[in-house]
């Protein structure tokens, strides 16, 4: 059967298709655009319970008290990252920008991808209300480009039950340590939970408490400045050390073990007892616990402990600082002073954000000023102990730096990609430093170096 | 001037009776409206393959880091993709995982058709399951073998096998390719026992007539018979081997320290981690071309030697 079809007709099929074509484009671009109207924000917090944390203290509580509207979108961590970057290149993506570190947020600001906060941080004062060497890291040029969203550290978990059964002492020193590491080993326990078969980046973590705790900050200070170079013997060594500690089995039960056993396997290792210390960032806090107790079948209980000092003439207890990620604002966004009026609410309003770190361990500490007095009675005393060692640590410059702060994205990068090298025999200790050192210099001379926070008691 | 009435001819006059203009306006006016018609797909697709490939090409002589604007380095890239060891290190994991992917589930889908094609009874039960992996999404397929290969909960702790499969970098690559093969094989025994099945029986009952055993049947009956599958089908595997990347970045993302790094997930890492996005256009390019090189061997091949009659 022949079916004809009127010229008149074809053109109106045309015109239709060609509508058909164009609306979803212009409704794409309507979308994406974030003009006027709601506020759009993508973050990364997984799990249903910490995303209805989320809805209902931040996003509600921003709605009831400001009447605007704010739409959240829950990624997973490493997904975050990359959609974001690639819908800020197009000029599209959430008005308010969950950023990766210091120096990630001041790679896209380089790329004209942020809007510029300084206007908003002097109508708002936030300087006076945040920690000075917080929002300086993301400070370049004068120009406030993203806000700090939570304070970073690195941890030594323990079983503590494990340790009250074995009379094992919390270590203060390389050789505690590794005394504990050889003991624990000889049982048959792996002496340090690791793992980077969720995070790839992990094998940073491990680097910024090596390089703290047997370099020490002020080695670490002075490469971050250029007084060093990374190819100095004590930065090596650190390499060198951690490479032993992977050759005895004692991180994560071996290097093939450490590239193939998942998170949660780790961690439900380290709550039934085979596994005794876990090195891992305070963000762990809020979900260690679901390896311990009742929930996981054991009654074991967890605690944290400053890393020892690694090394004669390193400070202990010493904190390694940094900021886990960023908010701030998309250049692209139409939505900006309402963007800007969410990150005033949620830093500046005190007690809803102390309280906040009452709630939820370690995820909202913010990078605020507060005396240990003001934190929220209720709060879980491990948490609380964190705080208050944070805050004495920058009191008394006994404080580090992380590496996904205070390192360009490149350098961050290779720290844990070349550590995997040196961890599979691929690379030595000394051509990792080296070949750190050749990019580090090559990063630092394109301005992609934060405000790195001094040596010595700061704020 | 004299008016001269030309009648038409049996030259001009087309056997319908219509005059040449009329049926050359009818013609272009249908291959108008033919055009007219597939203009939204055509422009659809050099919106979503023409312009991104163009652009693509671009970007591989560029410095874009992924953020802001390019500069042209011309093909600085490409030198610097040659020199690169990561480079060739992962094409050469993508040849070897090609290997792999060719010989082991096509052996296991020929040998999995065969024995099916041997039974009657329960065959479309044996068919659902070999076909099972193959529709299982493969986050899911790669989070089995995961906690199946795991060296702490899986089948080997408990048969007195110690060794982390993914995680050690000897075993690394062969093991992820090992989770593709045992998704791919199934599928492909279905397709080669339905080809199998269109082969006209009567050969087979001259073949038992002459006295050919099953192996002679198999080698000079049924492998011929289902050549225009076999040929495809390696045609397809050899272009999926080589843009492979989802199994490989689920499982190991490359590691450990680069031991299962194809070319798809270290322009991932280039163009996401490192912020050369122009070196990874590069890169994906030079992998485009690699696979040309390959085809067009496997197309000479098939030619000269009539894989497909």
């Amino acid at each position: 059967m022949t079916t004809s079809i009127s010229r008149r007709g074809f053109l109106a099929g045309t015109g239709l298709t060609a509508l058909g074509l164009a609306l979803p484009t212009s409704l794409l671009t309507a979308c994406s655009s974030g003009g006027g109207g709601d506020l759009k924000l993508w973050m990364d917090i997984m799990g249903t319970a910490n995303q209805k944390y989320f809805d209902d203290k931040v996003v509600a509580q921003f709605q009831k008290d400001t009447k605007l509207k704010l739409n959240t979108t829950y990624y997973q961590g490493q997904d975050l990252r990359r959609l974001i970057q690639t819908a800020l290149q197009a000029k599209s993506g959430p008005d308010i920008v969950r950023g990766a570190s210091a120096t990630q947020t001041l790679a896209w600001s380089q790329a004209h991808l942020l809007a510029d906060l300084s206007e908003y941080e002097k109508k708002y004062g936030w300087s006076d209300k945040l920690l000075t060497w917080a929002i300086n890291a993301f400070t370049q040029d004068g120009k406030l480009w993203a806000m700090p969203m939570r304070v970073d550290t690195m941890l030594l978990y323990y079983n503590k039950t494990l340790f009250g059964q074995k009379g094992w002492k919390l270590p203060t020193n390389k050789d505690e340590l590794e005394a504990l590491a050889e003991e624990a080993h000889g049982n048959g326990i792996i002496p340090f939970g690791a793992t980077n078969v969720d995070w790839t980046a992990g094998p940073e973590w491990l680097m910024t408490v090596f390089w703290n705790h047997y370099s020490g900050p002020d080695a670490l200070y002075q490469a971050l400045t250029g007084q060093v170079q990374w190819t100095d013997p004590v930065f090596v060594e650190a390499v060198e050390l951690i490479k032993t500690y992977f050759d005895k089995g004692w991180f994560g039960g071996g290097t093939d073990k450490y590239f193939s056993v998942p998170s949660q396997q780790m961690g439900a290792s380290f709550g039934a007892g085979k596994v005794a210390m876990f090195p891992q960032g305070e963000w762990w806090m809020s979900a260690v616990g679901a390896f311990f107790g009742k929930k996981a079948n054991n009654s074991n209980q967890w605690d944290w402990a400053p890393f020892p000092a690694l090394q004669d003439g390193v400070a202990f207890p010493l904190y390694e600082l940094g900021i886990g990620g960023s908010l701030g604002i998309n250049a692209a966004s139409k939505n900006k002073d309402h963007a800007a009026e969410f990150l005033n609410w949620y830093y500046t309003n005190r007690q809803q954000a102390l309280q906040r770190m009452a709630d939820v361990p370690a995820t909202y500490n913010l990078p605020i000023q507060f005396s240990d007095a003001d934190i929220p009675s209720g709060i879980d005393p491990r948490s609380k102990r964190l705080l208050t060692a944070l805050n004495k640590a920058v009191d008394d410059g006994n404080y580090g730096y992380v590496t996904w702060t205070w390192w360009p994205p490149k350098s961050d990068v290779f720290v844990y990609q070349g550590l995997e090298k040196v961890l599979t025999g691929k690379m030595t200790p000394k051509d990792y430093c080296a070949q750190l050192n050749t990019t580090f210099q090559q990063e630092s001379k394109t301005g992609a170096l934060p405000q790195i926070i001094k040596r010595g008691s700061t704020q | 001037m004299t008016d001269v009435q030309v009648r038409p001819g049996p030259g001009l006059v087309a056997a319908d009776g219509v005059p040449p203009p009329i049926r050359r306006r009818r013609k272009w006016r249908r291959g108008f409206t033919a055009w007219l018609f597939m203009l939204p797909l055509i422009a659809v697709n050099v919106l979503v393959v023409v312009g991104p490939s163009i652009a693509t090409i671009y970007y591989s002589m560029t410095d874009w880091t992924g953020l802001g604007p390019a500069s042209f380095i011309g093909l600085d890239n490409y030198r610097h993709a040659f020199a690169d060891s990561a480079f060739r290190e992962a094409l050469i994991h993508n040849f070897e995982w090609l290997g792999l992917f060719l010989v082991v589930p096509g052996a296991l889908g020929l040998l999995g058709s065969y024995l099916l094609s041997q039974i009657k009874r329960f065959q479309i039960l044996f068919r659902t399951i070999f076909f099972i992996p193959y529709v299982i999404a493969s986050v899911v397929n790669a989070a089995v073998w995961q906690n199946l290969l795991s060296p702490t909960t899986g089948i080997g702790p408990h048969v007195g096998i110690n060794t982390a499969f993914f995680g050690n970098p000897s075993t690394s690559l062969m093991s992820v390719n090992f989770v593709v093969d045992w998704h791919w094989w199934g599928f492909l025994a279905v397709i080669f026992l339905a080809a199998m099945q269109s082969v006209d029986p009567e050969l087979y009952d001259a073949a038992k007539v002459d006295g050919a055993g099953r192996w002679q049947q198999y080698r000079y009956i049924t492998l011929p018979g289902i050549r225009p599958t076999l040929v495809f089908l390696g045609l397809m595997t050899v272009i999926w081997s080589l843009k492979s990347f989802d199994y490989v970045f689920i499982i190991t993302k490359g590691g450990p320290a680069g031991s299962s790094e194809v070319v798809t997930t270290l322009m991932y890492r280039e163009a996401f981690n490192e912020y050369r996005a122009g070196y990874a256009a590069s890169l994906g390019l030079s992998l485009a071309f690699a696979t040309a090189i390959v085809l067009a061997i496997y197309e000479i091949l098939r030619r000269r030697r009539g894989w497909e009659s």
